[in-house]
């Protein structure tokens, strides 16, 4: 249990301020530049949190994910392009507010939702995440197997439209992560005889190689040109705006709940469903779409939401629900940090500068969300030549930072490859990126279970909570097998109609 | 070929490869009932089925398309076609990083990665004027200063100029 005591420590005896700005600072910028997702800002600086103490690095990360929900709705609302997905509701009615020379105010707005889905948000991970993770306490081997087909079951809901796709995905993870020491008998698997194999591919090289080189490479020659207004100055909303769009923000932040919890909710579809309901629930809804203040205030209060309420799965089970939930894993793993009770129980201080971090960063957000619009003004003006040489440098300056080793950066231009060829042939990369996490898991607790039973494939069916991941796991897959046929079945209709 | 069926195709590849690559796996006397071959051949399997689905399903794909022959290039053709002008541009891309991987250990971090920046700029449509080798040594320094000197993140001083680069 924390305590006051045990806060105030953490403020005045730890570098949790500067490491929370720092963070805010990092993920607002990287928010703002079109086509760096909230996962590529967090995987770019991933590498960097190696050398840090992994409370601080964790709540850097979380940071991060914080504060590249704000920024990518800066060139939303001023240029009609998302800095991050979950941010494209915000365009509808942030672009229609800027036309109409109300952008100083559309920005206010969002950051002021931003603010309260935050921090509605940090309160259910507070209140949540801890009794969940005890469930994890009563685990056996059996409990962990299922526990990781039902993260793998994600995989269903992430296929981008192709299951097939989507499996074939995972299974390359799956692949990857066979690469080194077996986890029982200690045999090299897939190593070549090369060293820096021994012990395996780590998820961070094929996270930065997938999300950012690939975005990278797929930029490359890209002749959009994005000019942003110098003169633009955020203009938060007074008391009586505020009271206004307190309904759209209520919505935002329950939806934001709900789909932070689901796997393979996220942040965009938690904007888009709020966008829809704060409509719905408007007294005024003819003014969406057309520069509606509501419009800007719900989506915004539900992606923020979800960056805090995604942790609660990832927290207790180990989870990850989205990319952005997949590289703060990955920082969890890079750490040695397993997610469940035993993190609550052997590192209370990481959960804690989470959860102060987080705080401070989203109180933070307020002043430096308005200072720091000009500076994002000025990055996203910078000519996009230059921008590449400079991401690209801190993309391979941190792979480095891993091991010191050169074959790091080699595996991640590899990856970088791989997944440049996917995006083209349609895969999606969550399910890759949960095969490299999970792999290690499912594999060890399936073939622990079998040595602790004798072989006897029955010890899955034994264990009630492993017979209820999977039941849940087969659920889900069923429900996102049928929903894919659905679609494909309206879409095939819709063709035939003309 | 539609993507569907080459995709098919490179999936069956690549389960070839890791099945051939599983037979270099050694035997252990702690080996258990599954042993450390047998999520690899799991795998191996999925993938060949996922392969076969996917090759299947583009091949009848393509029938369908030729039954349905449009006239003239579709929307998704054309955007497919400056998706595929763009892939030579990836490539360079690729290969400026890997000539960083190849000189980072003699060069050094510094010098390498001024020549990254610059070369990446220029790659990318910079104007050949005197402010790309000013933006990338400018940036160098900076990547240097801050992650070298202010965070002590470690950087290779390269073989050429070890000693005062570090």
């Amino acid at each position: 249990m924390t305590t006051f005591w045990d806060i105030v420590h953490l403020l005045t005896a730890t570098p949790i301020i500067f490491v929370a700005i720092m963070g805010l600072t990092w993920g607002i910028l990287g928010g703002a530049l079109p086509g760096i997702s909230a996962s590529i800002t967090m995987a770019l600086v991933l590498p960097f949190t190696y050398t840090m103490d992994p409370a601080m690095a964790i709540a850097l990360l979380a940071c991060v994910y914080i504060g590249a929900e704000y920024g990518g709705s800066i060139p939303a609302i001023l240029i009609r392009t998302p800095g991050t997905n979950s941010s494209a509701a915000t365009v509808i009615d942030g672009y229609e507010l800027n036309r109409q020379g109300r952008a100083g105010e559309a920005l206010g707005i969002s950051l002021m939702s931003g603010v309260i889905g935050s921090l509605f948000g940090l309160a259910m991970l507070a209140l949540l995440t801890e009794p969940l993770s005890w469930l994890a306490l009563a685990f056996t081997p059996p409990s962990y197997f299922g526990l990781g087909i039902l993260g793998l079951s994600v995989i269903a809901s992430m296929t981008g439209g192709s299951l097939v796709k989507g499996l074939a995905a995972a299974v390359i993870g799956l692949m990857i992560s066979t690469v080194g020491t077996d986890p029982i008998s200690g045999v090299t698997r897939y190593t070549f005889d090369i060293p820096d194999l021994l012990n395996g591919v780590e998820p961070v090289l094929v996270m930065v190689g997938l999300f950012a080189l690939t975005e990278l490479m797929s930029q490359s020659g890209s002749t959009a040109v994005l000019a942003l207004k110098d003169s633009v100055r955020i203009r938060l909303p007074n008391l009586a705006m505020m009271n206004r769009l307190k309904r759209s923000q209520t919505i935002g932040c329950i939806l934001g709940l709900f789909e932070g919890l689901t796997p393979g909710g996220g942040g965009s579809i938690a904007a888009f469903m709020s966008y829809n309901e704060a409509r719905r629930w408007s007294k005024t809804p003819e003014k969406f779409g057309k520069g509606s203040e509501e419009g800007v205030a719900a989506p915004e209060a539900a992606n923020n939401t979800v960056a805090s309420t995604a942790l609660i799965p990832l927290l207790s089970f180990g989870i990850p629900s989205s990319n952005s939930t997949a590289v703060l894993l990955g920082g969890l793993l890079m750490h040695g940090l397993l997610p469940g009770p035993r993190l609550f129980e052997q590192n209370p201080q990481v959960i804690d500068s989470l959860y102060v971090g987080s705080f401070i960063a989203i109180i933070a957000q307020i002043g430096v969300g308005v200072v720091l619009l000009p500076a994002a003004v000025w990055l996203v003006n910078r000519p996009r030549p230059y921008r590449a040489g400079f991401i690209f440098a801190l993309i391979l300056s941190g792979i480095y930072t891993l091991n010191m080793a050169t074959f790091d950066l080699g595996l991640a231009l590899a990856l970088g490859v791989v997944g440049y060829l996917m995006r083209i042939a349609g895969f999606p990369f969550l399910p890759m990126i949960l095969g490299v996490v999970l792999g290690h898991m499912v594999e060890s607790s399936y073939r622990r279970s079998l040595v602790l039973s004798g072989g006897d494939m029955m010890v899955f069916l034994q264990d009630p909570i492993c017979v209820g991941l999977l039941l849940a796991a087969a659920g889900f897959v069923i429900f996102s097998l049928s929903r894919e046929l659905r679609d494909a079945r309206k879409a095939k209709l819709q063709e035939a109609l003309g | 070929m539609n993507k569907d069926s080459l995709s098919g195709l490179v999936l069956l590849a690549l389960a070839g490869g890791y099945y051939w690559a599983t037979g270099f796996i050694a035997d252990s006397t702690l080996e258990d009932e599954v042993g450390a071959v047998g999520l690899p051949h799991a795998l191996t399997l999925a993938l060949v089925l996922l392969g076969l689905i996917l090759l299947v399903r583009g091949l009848l794909a393509a029938r369908a398309a030729a039954a349905h022959a449009a006239t003239g290039p579709g929307a998704a053709r054309v955007e497919d076609e400056e998706r595929d002008a763009r892939v030579p541009r990836a490539l360079g891309f690729l290969a400026i990083g890997a000539a960083y991987v190849v000189l980072l250990p003699y060069l050094g971090y510094l010098v390498s990665v001024a020549l990254l920046i610059g070369a990446v700029s220029l790659f990318e449509g910079a104007p050949r004027r005197w402010t790309v080798p000013l933006t990338a040594i400018g940036g160098a320094l900076l990547y240097w200063a801050v992650f070298v000197k202010l965070l002590g993140v470690n950087q290779p001083a390269g073989l050429l100029f070890q000693g005062w680069l570090s």
